[in-house]
């Protein structure tokens, strides 16, 4: 008989086990379950991570909207409610009422309710309605408008990415939204217990590699080209070459992220210096003359070529653009004069095979691999259909078809030593509250193109097509500029079009050390020189004067003085001139316009002072007393 | 004669008070919303208690042995009530087990259950030589067991029915009877079920809304998960007395068959563990006075009466944690239900006078 008090005995510790199993073992799944199911949220919207430029300036952030939320289950008089929310809202009655008779636990007034304003929101709170509630939402905000709109993306009506870096860094951008929960019974009642306040957690920080001081620069630039050329397109990248950050970057056109809605797709969604691609042209013989230095082809000082205006190839007879050819030149001449049939001699020298390996060791035809999204990865000849003519158009930038960032990525690793480094725009990603850095992004090595030695060749024959050859437009007083012009013919169905060229230029300082690539490309000026130099030229030397500021490069000596040559204005240096005469001082300045100012006969002060170099006609004031 | 047997006096008493405090407090929200009155169930309970205490100190005193005097007019009484509810109940939640009276109600198949008790005691008593005897012995009584099952089971009331059927059972087992036709009856009523499954399909969808109930979490898995929902999160302590948040119309009336899930909620599994205990001791003792009793009608009366508080307390906790399919049993002491507690009070009544004649 006392078994059956075993038997009981053992069913109550069966029973208290599995209690015990339910509240303390299962508890947390239990509990987080039922929890959704007293609780109600009213969503507390978290921020979007903000995007800084390397220095800390705010390129994207939040500002703080408020948004309609109803709880149909607490609206005793929905008719009445909804009559009153619809004349705040200035909408439909029955839409309004559609809201508030949902049959939902939470309601977001959707999209009538959203982003009010502080007016209306104040309307709503002085109703003091059951069940209606005003919650913050956050919405984005582009303080800096359409600066490198495509880079930087946009977001959608609920904070989502939907281009650029807000979108392939969405996850890490987007935050946890909080939530205000209040329990309530089966029916939808509010339940007197404490509301519990979730604070939500905002997305993460994302710095990048851009300085808004360049971006400033080149956005204005570009934005001068499109006023003054008014081209199909214009773009720009500048990049620190020593690393492969992106420093700025943009295109023309452009669109506002703030209110994207007003752009078409094709406007938002191609994001030019990635995306674009088309024949560089002359840029492209950077790499050609980098492969001939490298397999020592070709002693620019020594070696000459005898330029009569073409080349014949084969059966094809390739024109240079001078009429009439450069005559004998050296080929740092030709590098100067960008000659094309002294680049024709440089790749057929290399031979096919050498030439496209270079090209290939340079990154093109491939992905950069640049932490953006929609980059194209451009055209290369198939190598097995490549004959004597391809080859030789290849050499000075024809038959292929690159993207910016290749080109501005290739030339950097020709000119910062030899190294191809993988473009990257974000710098790091830092969580809100503490900054620690969760993310950061380290200079990635593709590999050693060419060798220092070459690349220090390449650098002097760049910096001397801007002292006296094609990129004399960006030479900058005081600094070394290296660069190269392009002028490449567009292509439309497999014809060149007549009179439709895309202008650049890549250039780069200070000459001996690279600190700054600008490459500019600027797709069919109307009303111009269709020429890379005189068009583009002056777009980047602006750029690059303000990467001077920006970046506090300082002024170098033993540059190669700039060559005379019509019509560039000469530059004198003014002389010191004070306490002179000024018959005398008149004398010393010769060359400028002179402007007496004052009675006196003897110079107290003059402007601009000594020592500085003005262009021949500038005008130099001298006081009197 | 011994004297009154206190500790079982008042283990029973607290657990009956801590009872109608439950009652209170896992129905106040339904009574207020279905009859505007929080104190609704409470009230009802709080006198059906007053009247089961003072039944059961009038019963304590009753020599039992009149109940072997009285047993088959007490029998035929209960047999009549449950056939007439049949006719004459009034129907509750989808069964017609209840005599309303106002707005209380009798439910005779509680009755039926002490009635059938001790006239099985009574049985057993008299047929001690024939016990050996399948035939003889056992199949009568067993048959008319089945009877009244199937009595009950016009009502429907599955859960008291299936009690009735295992506190025979039970008394049975302690009158002598061969293990192994227990066996048999097992097959039996296993076959049994498989009947009933088959007569009704939902039966079946009940059994197996318990093996998971999150498969058919708003039909069949409804009762359990709710009942999950509201032991899980009390843990180690509870939200404290009157914070149970499953009693804001989420369990449905929290106060009878679920009202451990609100005890649970509201006193974690310190709680649990109290009213576990209370009901084990119960249990303990009463078993105890049982084996002590030197008269056999005696013996089998307490038996019969531990086994069925017993099994429908362990059947109705099995059910609330999820180790059972939903039966619709009440948990002794702590639900809400006249009749139940009267009867159960009653019971405990018997075997206090039981343990006061024991030497």
């Amino acid at each position: 008989m006392k078994i059956t008090l075993l038997i009981i005995f053992f069913i109550f510790i069966v029973i208290i086990l599995r209690v015990f199993y339910i509240e303390v073992i299962d508890y947390k799944k239990l509990n987080k379950k039922a929890s959704d199911l007293w609780s109600r949220n009213l969503p507390v919207g978290a921020d979007r991570g903000i995007i800084y430029d390397r220095n800390g300036v705010i390129l994207a952030d939040n500002v703080t909207t408020t948004s309609l939320v109803v709880i149909p289950n607490q609206i005793k008089n929905k008719k009445e409610t909804a009559k009153k929310l619809a004349e705040i809202l200035n909408v439909e009655e029955d839409v309004m009422y559609k809201h508030v008779s949902k049959k939902t636990s939470i309601e977001r007034v959707h999209p009538e309710g959203r982003r009010l304003s502080y007016e209306v929101a104040d309307k709503i709170k002085a109703l003091k309605l059951d069940g209606v509630y005003l919650v913050k939402e956050s919405k984005r905000n582009y303080p800096y408008d359409t600066y490198m709109a495509h880079t930087l993306g946009f977001v959608g009506i609920d904070n989502q990415g939907l281009s650029g870096i807000e979108l392939t860094y969405d996850e890490y951008l987007t935050g946890e939204d909080g939530a205000i929960k209040y329990f309530s019974d089966a029916k939808g009642n509010k339940l007197s217990l404490n509301e519990v306040y979730e604070e939500p957690q905002n997305g993460m920080n994302i710095t990048l590699t851009i300085n808004n001081e360049i971006q400033t620069s080149l956005e204005r630039e570009l934005s001068n080209a499109v006023t003054k050329y008014n081209p199909d397109r214009a773009i720009g990248i500048v990049m620190d070459p020593n690393n492969g950050e992106i420093l700025a970057i943009s295109a023309r056109p452009n669109f506002s992220p703030n209110n994207y809605q007003d752009y078409s797709l094709e406007e938002i969604n191609r994001n030019l210096p990635i995306w674009a691609t088309y024949e560089p042209g002359s840029t492209f013989k950077i790499i050609t003359l980098a492969a001939a230095l490298e397999e020592g082809k070709v002693d620019l000082n020594k070696d000459t070529f005898y330029d009569k205006g073409s080349i014949k190839v084969e059966n094809a007879t390739i024109h240079c653009w001078k009429h009439g050819g450069h005559g004998k030149e050296t080929f740092m001449q030709v590098v100067e004069n960008s000659c094309n049939p002294g680049f024709v001699v440089l790749g057929q020298r290399l031979g096919k095979d050498t030439l496209f390996d270079y090209i290939d060791a340079f990154g093109f035809g491939k992905k950069t691999g640049i932490d953006l999204n929609g980059e194209a990865t451009g055209i290369i000849f198939d190598r097995s259909k490549v004959g004597p003519v391809e080859l030789a158009t290849t050499a000075f930038g024809q038959g292929v078809s690159v993207t910016p960032i290749q080109q501005i990525t290739a030339v950097s690793a020709a000119i910062n030593g030899g190294t191809l480094y993988k473009p990257y725009i974000v710098k790091s990603i830092n969580e809100p509250e503490t900054n620690t850095v969760v993310k950061e992004t380290k200079p990635t090595k593709i590999k050693q193109v060419i060798s220092s030695k070459t690349s220090e060749k390449v650098r002097e024959a760049l910096e001397n097509v801007v002292a006296n050859g094609s990129g004399r437009t960006s030479y900058i007083d005081g600094y070394r500029v290296g660069g190269k012009t392009g002028t490449a013919q567009k292509v439309e169905n497999g014809r060149y079009m007549d009179n439709n060229y895309i202008l650049s230029f890549i250039g780069f300082l200070p000459a001996d050390k690279p600190e700054v690539v600008v490459y500019i490309a600027i797709d069919n000026p109307k009303g111009t020189v269709q020429y890379g130099g005189t068009t583009v030229g002056p777009l980047s030397k602006a750029v690059l004067k303000d990467c001077i500021k920006a970046l506090n490069i300082k002024k170098a000596d033993g540059g190669k003085e700039k060559k005379y040559k019509w019509p560039d204005p000469k530059t004198l240096t003014v002389k010191d001139v004070t306490n002179k005469e000024i018959k005398e001082a008149k004398k010393d300045l010769e060359g400028f316009n002179v402007i007496v100012e004052g009675e006196g006969t003897k110079v107290t002060y003059q402007s601009p002072e000594a020592g500085t170099k003005l262009d021949e006609g500038s005008t130099v004031r001298i006081f009197t007393e | 004669m011994k004297k009154f047997n206190i500790p079982l006096f008042i283990s029973i008493t607290v657990l009956s008070l801590f009872g109608l405090l439950m009652v209170y407090s896992s129905s106040y929200i339904w009574a207020e919303y279905k009859y505007n009155d929080p104190y609704k169930y409470l009230k009802s309970q709080c006198l059906f208690l007053i009247l089961g205490i003072i039944t059961m100190l009038i019963v304590s005193k009753i020599d039992y042995k009149k109940y072997y005097k009285y047993s088959s007019k007490i029998f035929s009484a209960c047999f009549i009530l449950i056939i007439l509810v049949l006719f004459i109940g009034t129907e509750r939640n989808g069964s017609k087990s209840w005599f309303g009276i106002g707005s209380f109600g009798i439910q005779p198949s509680e009755f039926m259950k002490l009635a059938m008790i001790i006239f099985t005691s009574k049985y057993l008593y008299n047929n001690k030589k024939d016990i050996g005897n399948i035939k003889k012995g056992v199949l009568p009584i067993l048959g008319l067991t089945l009877i009244i099952f199937i009595l009950i089971m016009l009502q429907p009331d599955f859960g008291t029915g299936i009690i009735l059927v295992m506190g025979v059972i039970g008394l049975l087992f302690v009158g002598g009877v061969d293990l192994k036709f227990f066996l048999k009856i097992a097959i039996l009523g296993i076959l049994g079920i498989i009947g009933l499954i088959i007569a009704a399909p939902y039966r079946l969808k009940r059994i197996l809304s318990f093996l998971n109930p999150w498969t058919d979490p708003l039909g069949s898995g409804f009762q359990i998960i709710q009942s999950l929902y509201a032991i899980g999160p009390g843990g180690l302590f509870g939200f404290g007395l009157g914070s149970s948040r499953q009693k804001h119309f989420y369990l449905p009336e929290p106060q009878t068959d679920f009202i451990f899930s609100i005890i649970s909620e509201e006193f974690g599994f310190m709680g649990v563990l109290i009213v576990s205990s209370l009901f084990f001791f119960i249990i303990y003792k009463s078993i105890k006075i049982a084996l002590k009793c030197e008269d056999l009608f005696g013996k089998y009366l307490a038996f019969g009466i531990v086994f069925i508080l017993a099994f429908q307390a362990t059947l109705n906790l099995s059910v609330v944690i999820g180790l059972l399919p939903v039966t619709g049993v009440t948990l002794p002491f702590l639900s809400y239900g006249g009749s139940s507690l009267l009867i159960t009070l009653a019971s405990m009544g018997i075997i206090l006078n039981i343990s006061k004649q024991n030497k």
